[in-house]
């Protein structure tokens, strides 16, 4: 399906509008199966761009259309959805559970379900970051790429390498994590993954400012450069973390001064945090009240600043205490 | 490009025969010695040739990166010629031209006609590659300004936004060819759709606007000379004036605009009009003295400063709109094409119904086809119409039409309008995502809300276009297959082998009848005003994929196909007028400098006053090269009898700066008086801060029929300040020191031509020429700097 080709290519509107003509004109004439995909496209995509709930509740629906026997590509995107879900509100025990799930849906010979394989333990490494397990972590992804590498899967290739700069970029090893940025980025560009590519520019731009503030106009420049491509078919989380690396750039510039224009920093702020908002991800939405808790600290705006402090806290204490971590699995 | 090397002019030769070596040697020797003894001998300028002319030439320029020579003439005719006077081509636009321009890159010349049109034609062939209406009335002035290269190298990081359409898309579709039996007067079309896609694909590598002006106050900007950005109009742009601590508004009425230019950064517009001078504040200060010719100066600096943005949404815009015109061209042609097609099948097939009155039956011309399928009966009046008035031959040149028809609609869908659509939503989706970069691009009104509206709209076309061809290939199918079952029947009744004819398919026959006999579904989603009926499945299909993003309007499956294009169309219109509007309202007036007046009589004429505007790089602002500053030369005659001065010119320079710092006045500038018997015919600032005049022997005198031309060095002239306190006196220029000059001057070159002269005068910088026209009709061009070196040689000497 040219869906597919364009989410590649990195246009997210073409793939909702290519998915839409199929759904609406191939109705009556498309097999279940195919059409069900067309359903997982466009769950995806409202899960990107409009947070879980309207996902889940298109899923139900979706579930419905399609009783059990097709529906195992329903099955998974419901699991997908749940992981990420999960892993955004930081409950991690489940995230792990839904993984071991993952892994078991698989085949256990090898060579075979190779898309499923990977899909499972990409998971599984992103589930071992968020828990802090950088070297794990590293060792999943490690092995994945060379799999990935083996069965000439390039996209995920690609993919891979920018979780291994994620992960060298956590633990603090911002120098490590520059090839494997680099390398991603090469990778996409040479296959013309564009969304790919940004957001592995923005990779290399939030591994450059970590590594002072010399570099944060090398580092906004680069997320300059990505940003078109990201704001325009970049799903709510990496419009939100664009915004966030943006914002921190101006910040660590020693040139920038706050009280001069504090509206660069403040409305990137203000668009992550209404995106994370819908997507619940309480540990990018904290980092955002405390940079926007900081600048009004700048500026002299006490009572704004105060505010931000509150929420800042509040999605703290939700991040470190998942109290509702039964209602994860339900929907 | 290729079609013209830059050729150096030869050295010297005479206008027929080509130089032998010899006497090119001579002519060189020659020439030396002239330039040595330029200021002592009085002829620095070569002549190139001197050629006649058959006709009145009206308004010429010189093209700014090849040889070439646009000249339009009294009737409109546009001719460009070479160097050598080989002329290229000539056109006849059927329309009054009004101004003349070519493009930065000198690859289109624009016109300004009488009525408003913005014609632009391709150097290469003359051929018109775009007409926009953007004036209501005569365009007086065009200008067009690129940006320079050298500012642009400080901000590499927001240059490096490419256009992915290319990488992902093949060449986009052209204009379908209109081919088949309704041929109009196509090849010349086809051609010039082919020059349009060249035309926008290499234009818009570099950002530069076109200005025009009209007799009636209006400014229009246009990038790339296609995509409207902006358009003031002076008389009502409100005009402050910070005089002695007060600020003070001023309007001018009745204007109509003489000169335009932009300043190569884009930053500063410098523009000539004559209107009336009102004060708002107290509306009976205003005297006849008030009616005069004004400088402006306009601030857009939002062009400048949002030229990397501006750029980026013109360029995808504008091939939007291209893509746009291509889809309305294949709606249009479909519709023909297969209104052509059901013409004859109703045409044929109408008869039946006549026939059955005729027979006294009262039955419809459906019911008989079901009968005859059904092998019930076949009435006299049916068999009468199948065997005689419809015939074999007659079914199967309907059956031809309607499969040519078909084909041509499968054609111009899959070639044309499928992939026109696709690449407008892939457009549109790069054009959202720039729009979602709030603290960009929302100052230059990409908005946010209406660039989605308008994805949805195109992601309706999408499906709408999607289901226009299933439904066409239905239709076709059912048409193929009732006509062979008729052709069958046909056959039947005349007794003859059957055994030709492919096999039908009766149920198929039986929905042909039922929803075809009578309407025309093509038809219905070709045309803007029918409600296409749909099945109650797909309406609750279409609901329920609303809940996973589907589109939120769920009745446009109702709406024709050509009408969800001109909604389309409507809101892209919409969307685009958003940063029209957004940048024509940052355009501000900076600075007023009222001229001389001019009394109501000879209003009319004094929008023919020669002037020009020019920017010079500063000198001294060298060693910051991502952001110069340029200084503005204004130089104009003065009428005479104005501020009561006879055969004056003045030279104004650094109006702009003047205006942006009040502190700093550095407003200022000279006077010149043409000798008595001499009269200036036309001036033009040259480069380098030179000014060219051409003066003619007045009539009366007798040095009539000879003429001069003059290139003054501005520096070596003394510019004196003067002060800008107004309303107190209006006219300050009074105030200049005014220079005699003479014709021996030591203040530049000056030449002697032996004809009476007339406008217009053409400078090249590029190339250092000059044309000018004799009112004998004669071209003659000159060469106004031999060499550089020996430029710099004179300058020496002349110190």
């Amino acid at each position: 399906m040219r869906a597919t080709a364009w989410e590649h290519y990195g246009s997210a509107p073409m793939v909702r509008m290519n998915t839409l003509v199929y759904a609406t004109c191939f109705a009556d004439a498309a097999s279940s199966s195919e059409l069900s995909l067309a359903y997982v496209k466009l769950i995806e995509q409202l899960a990107v761009f409009k947070g879980y709930s309207a996902a889940f509740c298109a899923l139900k629906l979706a579930e419905e259309k399609f009783p059990s026997s097709t529906n195992s590509q329903i099955h998974l995107l419901k699991m997908q959805l749940l992981h990420e879900r999960a892993l955004h509100r930081g409950h991690l025990r489940i995230a792990q559970q839904i993984c071991d799930e993952f892994g078991v849906l698989s085949s256990s010979v090898s060579g075979v379900d190779i898309e499923l394989k990977t899909e499972a333990s990409l998971r599984r490494a992103r589930t071992l970051l968020a828990a802090k397990q950088f070297s794990q972590a590293a060792a999943v992804a490690n092995s994945l790429f060379t799999t990935c590498y083996k069965y000439n899967m390039q996209v995920e290739n690609a993919s891979v390498l920018l979780l291994l700069a994620e992960i060298h970029r956590k633990s603090d090893n911002a120098v490590l994590g520059l090839p494997y940025a680099l390398a991603s980025q090469s990778f996409c560009k040479s296959f013309n993954l564009d969304l790919l590519e940004a957001s592995a520019t923005l990779t290399l731009a939030e591994l450059w400012l970590a590594l002072g503030s010399n570099h944060a106009k090398r580092a906004l420049s680069l997320v300059y450069q990505s940003l078109p491509m990201i704001l325009g078919h970049g799903g709510l989380e990496l419009r939100a973390r664009s915004q966030i690396v943006l914002a921190k750039c101006h910040l660590t510039d020693p040139e920038f001064s706050v009280s001069e224009d504090p509206c660069a920093v403040l409305d990137p702020l203000n668009q992550a945090a209404e995106d994370l908002q819908v997507l619940e991800y309480h540990e990018m939405a904290a980092e955002v009240y405390y940079l926007k808790a900081m600048t009004y600290n700048h500026l002299g705006k006490e009572y704004e600043r105060e505010e931000a402090a509150a929420r800042f806290k509040e999605h703290v204490t939700a991040l470190e205490n998942p109290r509702d971590e039964e209602d994860s699995l339900v929907y | 490009l290729s079609l013209f090397p830059p050729v150096r002019p030869p050295k010297k030769t005479s206008p027929k025969k080509p130089p032998t070596k010899q006497q090119a040697a001579m002519a060189e020797e020659q020439m030396e010695e002239a330039s040595s003894s330029a200021a002592a001998s009085g002829t620095p300028f070569q002549l190139q040739f001197d050629k006649p002319i058959p006709f009145q030439i009206k308004l010429a320029e010189w093209n700014p990166e090849k040889d070439l020579l646009a000249m339009v003439t009294d009737d409109s005719k546009v001719l460009l010629h070479r160097f050598n006077w080989q002329r290229l081509w000539t056109i006849s636009p059927g329309k009054c031209i009004t101004s003349i321009c070519w493009s930065p890159d000198g690859k289109i010349v624009a016109l300004g006609t009488e009525d408003g049109f913005v014609l632009l034609h391709d150097v290469e062939n003359g051929k018109m590659l775009r007409s926009i209406k953007s004036h209501d009335v005569a365009i007086i002035c065009l200008n067009w300004a690129e940006d320079e290269p050298l500012s642009r190298t400080d901000k590499e990081d927001l240059l490096s936004y490419e256009d992915r359409t290319t990488r992902f898309f093949p060449p986009a579709p052209v204009m379908p060819r209109i081919g088949g039996l309704n041929s109009g007067d196509t090849g010349l079309a086809d051609e010039n759709e082919e020059a349009i896609q060249a035309f926008s694909s290499a234009s818009c590598q570099r950002f530069n606007i076109l200005c025009t002006g009209d007799k009636d106050g209006c400014i229009c900007f246009s990038i790339f000379g296609i995509f409207p950005i902006g358009k003031i109009n002076i008389n009502k742009v409100p005009i402050h004036v910070q005089s002695s601590g007060k600020r003070t508004s001023y309007r001018l009425q009745d204007v109509s605009i003489s000169k335009v230019s932009l300043s190569r950064n884009l930053h500063q517009l410098v523009l000539l009009c004559s209107g009336k001078l009102i004060n708002t504040d107290n509306l009976s200060l205003s005297n006849d003295l008030s009616v005069g010719v004004h400088c402006l100066h306009l601030d857009t600096s939002i062009f400048s400063n949002r030229k990397n943005e501006l750029h980026q949404v013109s360029q995808q815009a504008s091939s939007i709109q291209d893509l746009v015109e291509v889809v309305r061209a294949s709606i249009s042609m479909m519709s023909k094409q297969w209104s052509n097609a059901m013409n004859l099948f109703h045409e044929k097939f109408s008869a039946l119904p006549s026939l059955l009155t005729a027979h006294g039956m009262e039955s419809s011309s459906e019911d008989e086809f079901m009968s005859l399928l059904f092998g019930t009966h076949t009435s006299p009046a049916l068999h009468q119409f199948l065997v005689s008035s419809l015939g074999e031959a007659g079914l199967k040149r309907i059956a031809k039409t309607i499969e040519s028809a078909g084909r041509e609609l499968r054609i111009v869908v899959s070639e044309h309008l499928q992939p026109a659509v696709e690449i407008i939503s892939f457009r549109l989706a790069e054009l959202r995502g720039l729009a979602r970069w709030r603290s960009r691009f929302q100052n230059i009104g990409l908005d946010e809300k209406l660039m989605d509206g308008v994805t949805e709209r195109v992601g309706m076309l999408v499906v709408q276009v999607e289901r226009f061809s299933r439904v066409a290939a239905t239709v076709l199918y059912l048409f193929q297959n009732f006509l062979s079952w008729v052709l069958k029947c046909v056959k039947i009744l005349l007794s003859e082998p059957t055994d030709q004819v492919p096999s039908t398919n009766s149920e198929l026959v039986v929905i042909f009848l039922k929803f075809l006999l009578d309407k025309d579904p093509i038809k219905q989603l070709l045309e803007t005003d029918q409600i296409f009926e749909w099945d109650i499945d797909t309406a609750k299909h279409v609901e329920h994929l609303v809940v996973f993003g589907g589109f939120t309007d769920t009745k446009f499956l109702e709406r024709s196909l050509a009408k969800q294009f001109s909604e389309l169309e409507e809101s892209l219109k919409e969307a685009f007028l958003m940063p029209f509007t957004t940048v024509s309202s940052q355009i501000h007036c900076q600075g007023l400098l009222p001229l001389y007046p001019v009394t109501s009589s000879d209003a009319l004429s004094s929008t023919s006053t020669p002037a020009s505007i020019a920017f010079y790089k500063d000198k001294d602002s060298q060693h910051n090269a991502s952001s110069y500053s340029s200084t503005d030369y204004i130089c104009f005659k003065i009428p005479d009898g104005s501020l009561n001065l006879r055969n004056f010119v003045a030279v104004i320079k650094d109006f702009c700066n003047s205006c942006s710092t009040s502190n700093t006045p550095s407003l200022s500038g000279f006077l010149l008086h043409i000798p008595v018997e001499y009269e200036c015919v036309d001036l033009s600032l040259y480069k380098d801060n030179q000014v060219v005049l051409l003066l003619s022997g007045k009539s009366s005198s007798e040095n009539a029929g000879r003429s001069w031309m003059v290139m003054l060095q501005t520096e070596n002239l003394s510019f004196s300040q003067f002060s800008r306190t107004f309303p107190a006196n209006y006219y300050n220029l009074q105030e200049l020191e005014a220079l005699e000059l003479q014709l021996d001057t030591d203040y530049g070159k000056v030449r002697s031509v032996p004809h009476p002269l007339s406008t217009p005068l053409a400078v090249s910088a590029s190339r250092g020429v000059a044309c000018i026209f004799s009112s004998r009709r004669h071209a003659l061009v000159y060469i106004l700097d031999e060499d550089e070196d020996e430029d710099e040689d004179e300058g020496s000497e002349m110190e």
